[in-house]
């Protein structure tokens, strides 16, 4: 695939192609199943024999496609038998077959819904699981609105519960690809993992002993900074070298500001909001001056960085982008998933397998990034096989935080239409 | 060598209280605090901890290192398998919590031995390795193929899966394949797999191995803490030859870490006003968090009770040889100042309180300072 600028119509029948072909597999398989005398089902050689047949009786042109109809039929029936094999002695062969049935009944549901979950003109925008879903994720760990202040309100309502996913969606995990320093300042990488020692190490410093200065932008107002260096005295020589140079960059990604060539002191909106939401307290001093005493909270500076990537997504780094669209493409996926399949379907393991997972998350990516949904720079989606796999390799190290939202963005399905 | 002969042990316990001393000291002179009494809390907390450490030649110390360190994470024995299995055993979650922590953020940031530019989830990768097969091995092309093209890996990639194999104590088998598809030229893979004896403990927990079908899949339950194990146990067995463990750096960080799990026990837990605004905040949970003094954090206070405390731990973990290691260094100073900060969600940060999240070992460290403390007042 080339990367020129593609179109929601170019993009869309690629995500459907793999699906479409998903399901008639699987409402064949059930159809086979129900008519098949359950006895039958105790030889597991009747099963392969079907397979081969089925296998004959479909033969297509495009040689990606019809791999990986194989591919996944032979999976489902690889499923299915292992489940027989699995249970044949515990439990009656009548019911095994109808669970077997009743798998497949929710699997072809879940799938209809991620063949339907929006359409080639987006015709009923507002009404599409896609633009739902999306639009719902994004509420909760991706805020809009018009300045920081406002995001950085959103998402503090949602910090009690989804913090971990909030901060999840800032760490991608092929960082190390990144440059933290960019020749164009702009551009906003995530969080690497010594970026996030060195915010919490900002906060602890704040929290515990910091200095005060004259407010520039106030009279009378004194506010805390503390010394940048400090905050690379536990490095190893050479460990934070990349950060410390970059620091004015990463300082301003969290509301910060170097001022006087030394001290690290929040920037005059930063101040606002902090104060707003008792990250920042005023104390009256003997001398008159008012002294803004810092109470910051685990999230309080890594929230700003959210805010602040969310409010400039347009200059979001290629890695970055990869990865919110991702995370975004995987829990509309795992919640539909979660809403239509019962924890025990034994297809659930086709769904999550990596085979299918790069034929379907990639192109719902892509289509998440449109300006209806997330407004990302779908241009940035690297379509390289070999990054694909590397990046979905993460999305089973998922957090427990990431569980319950998936949790909960099921039940938000249950709520569409 | 009794432990009443013992003249290292007595230094130290001397070392300790000096440090205590000191760090009063700094205490008195400064006041970071902003909930009433909570500097005198700590304050009376130190003097407490004076006054009863040396007791019984350091009973607090030895019960609260050997009993619920020692035996949780580091248990007595030289075999590899016990080792495993009594670690498994006393796992939590907390105690996962506090080990990932180490490897993610401590162990990993060792950047030119273990994970040259790749910190981050090493276990999650391998977890997530494992559980994409259903033979219970991994290969090593298909750890590559995280990090790049598998079939060209970059050198440190390979060096970097060799390391996580010796922290882990994994074994290999070589498979010889004549013919290998893409260049039909002959090739080695090599696969990698827990030893037989670790296998039949993770059997039906952990593994459900299918005899009918010859498979051999992860359940659910099988998550980070089988590898957190595997490296403790190969910390315990291994703790007189450094070489294996990842020499001084690690017997550091480890002794750091626990050191730090040691003092967070040891802090009083603060009663706050009804009206402070930490009780409204909704991250704030008090059935499992307690307020704490902030200014033992404080550089100046801390480092005199750290540094002695790390000697502590490393001699009753590692004896005179981690002892040995723990060296004024700039760079170990450096190491311990880092572990100040790490571990971060049991030690959090709310509007400016520190909270601690009172998970088991911290309540069960704490216990044991209560009962003796409790028992001399009693007694007098």
């Amino acid at each position: 695939m080339s990367s020129r600028r593609e179109k929601w119509t170019d993009i869309l029948p690629r995500y459907m192609t793999f699906i479409s072909h998903m399901r008639p597999i699987l409402r064949e398989t059930r159809r086979i199943i129900m008519n098949l005398d359950a006895d039958l089902l105790l030889d597991t050689e009747v099963l392969d024999k079907i397979r081969q047949e089925e296998e004959k009786r479909n033969i297509r042109k495009v040689r990606a496609l019809s791999e990986f109809s194989a591919m996944y039929r032979s999976n489902v029936y690889e499923i299915i038998k292992d489940f027989i094999i699995k249970y044949r002695d515990k439990i009656p062969i009548i019911d095994i077959k109808d669970y077997i049935v009743d798998f497949l009944h929710e699997s072809i549901d879940a799938l209809s819904i991620l063949q339907n979950i929006t359409n080639p003109d987006e015709r009923n925008l507002e009404n599409t699981y896609l633009y739902r879903l999306a639009k719902f994720i994004e509420e909760i760990i991706f805020s809009r609105g018009n300045n920081i202040k406002h995001i950085y309100e959103k998402l503090l309502d949602h910090t009690p519960k989804f913090y971990e996913c909030q901060r999840h969606l800032l760490m991608p995990h092929t960082y190390y690809r990144e440059k933290i320093e960019n020749p164009d300042f702009f551009m906003i990488p995530g969080i690497s993992p010594k970026v996030y020692q060195i915010i919490n190490n900002i906060t602890s410093l704040y929290n515990l002993d910091p200095n005060f200065g004259n407010f520039p932008e106030k009279d009378n107002y004194e506010i805390p900074m503390i010394i940048t260096n400090e905050v690379f005295l536990p490095y190893i020589d050479s460990i934070a070298n990349a950060e410390e140079e970059a620091i004015e960059n990463i300082a301003e990604r969290i509301g910060f500001r170097i001022l006087d060539g030394i001290f690290l002191a929040p920037q005059k909106n930063t101040v606002e909001i902090f104060l707003k939401h008792n990250f920042l307290r005023e104390n009256k001093q003997s001398d008159g001056t008012i002294r803004l005493i810092p109470q910051f909270s685990n999230e309080t500076l890594i929230l700003y960085y959210l805010a602040f990537a969310s409010l400039r997504r347009g200059f979001l780094s290629k890695e970055l982008i990869n990865w919110i669209s991702m995370n975004f493409a995987f829990l509309a996926y795992m919640g539909i998933l979660k809403w239509k399949l019962s924890d025990e379907n034994i297809f659930y393991a086709i769904f999550k397998d990596l085979q299918t997972n790069e034929k379907v998350l990639p192109y719902l990516m892509k289509l998440i990034c449109f300006p209806n949904y997330l407004g990302l720079d779908k241009m940035k989606i690297r379509d390289s096989v070999q990054y694909r796999k590397e990046i979905f390799n993460f999305i089973g190290s998922q957090i427990d935080n990431l569980k319950d939202f998936i949790e909960e963005i099921a039940i938000y399905c249950k709520t569409i239409r | 060598m009794t432990e009443n002969q013992d003249r290292t042990w007595k230094e130290l316990l001397q070392e300790f209280i000096k440090g205590i001393d000191k760090a009063i000291e700094e205490l008195e002179k400064r006041d970071v605090e902003n909930i009433p009494g909570a500097k005198q809390a700590l304050l009376k907390r130190l003097n407490n901890m004076k006054l009863h450490f040396p007791n019984n030649d350091g009973e607090i110390f030895i019960r609260a290192i050997n009993d619920k360190i020692q035996n949780a994470f580091f248990p007595d024995t030289q075999d590899f398998i016990e080792a495993f299995e009594k670690i498994l055993k006393s796992r939590t979650h907390e105690q996962d919590f506090i080990i990932n922590e180490l490897l993610n953020g401590f162990v990993t940031s060792k950047a030119k031995a273990i994970a040259l530019g790749t910190q981050g989830p090493v276990i999650d990768r391998m977890v997530e390795a494992f559980t994409k097969r259903n033979d219970f091995h991994i290969v090593d092309h298909q750890f590559f193929a995280m990090f790049g093209d598998p079939n060209k890996p970059r050198s440190y990639i390979k060096k970097q899966l060799e390391e996580l194999v010796n922290m882990f104590g994994l074994i290999s088998k070589e498979l010889v394949v004549e013919k290998d598809k893409r260049t039909s030229e002959r090739k080695i893979y090599t696969f990698y797999t827990f030893p037989d004896g670790i296998l039949k403990i993770l059997e039906e927990k952990y593994i459900i191995i299918d005899e009918d079908l010859g498979h051999a899949y992860v359940s659910e339950e099988f998550d980070r803490t089988v590898f957190i194990c595997m490296f403790l146990a190969n910390i315990t067995i291994n703790r007189d030859n450094l070489e294996r463990i990842g020499g001084s750096y690690t017997v550091n960080g480890i002794c750091a870490i626990f050191a730090l799990v040691l003092l967070l026990s040891f802090m009083p837990k603060l009663s706050v006003d009804e009206k402070n605004p930490i009780l409204r905040d909704p991250t704030f949970n008090e059935q499992n968090m307690s307020v704490i003094p902030k200014s033992w954090m404080m550089k100046q206070v801390l480092e005199p009770l750290f540094e002695p405390l790390i000697k502590v731990v490393a001699y009753r973990l590692g004896g005179g040889l981690w002892y040995s290691k723990i060296i004024d260094s700039e760079i170990n100073k450096k190491i311990h100042a880092q572990i100040r900060f790490l571990l971060k969600d049991v030690n959090k940060w709310v509007l400016g309180q520190l909270v601690r999240v009172e998970v088991p070992i911290f309540i069960s460290i704490a216990n044991i300072f209560t009962e003796i403390t409790v028992g001399t007042d009693s007694q007098e």
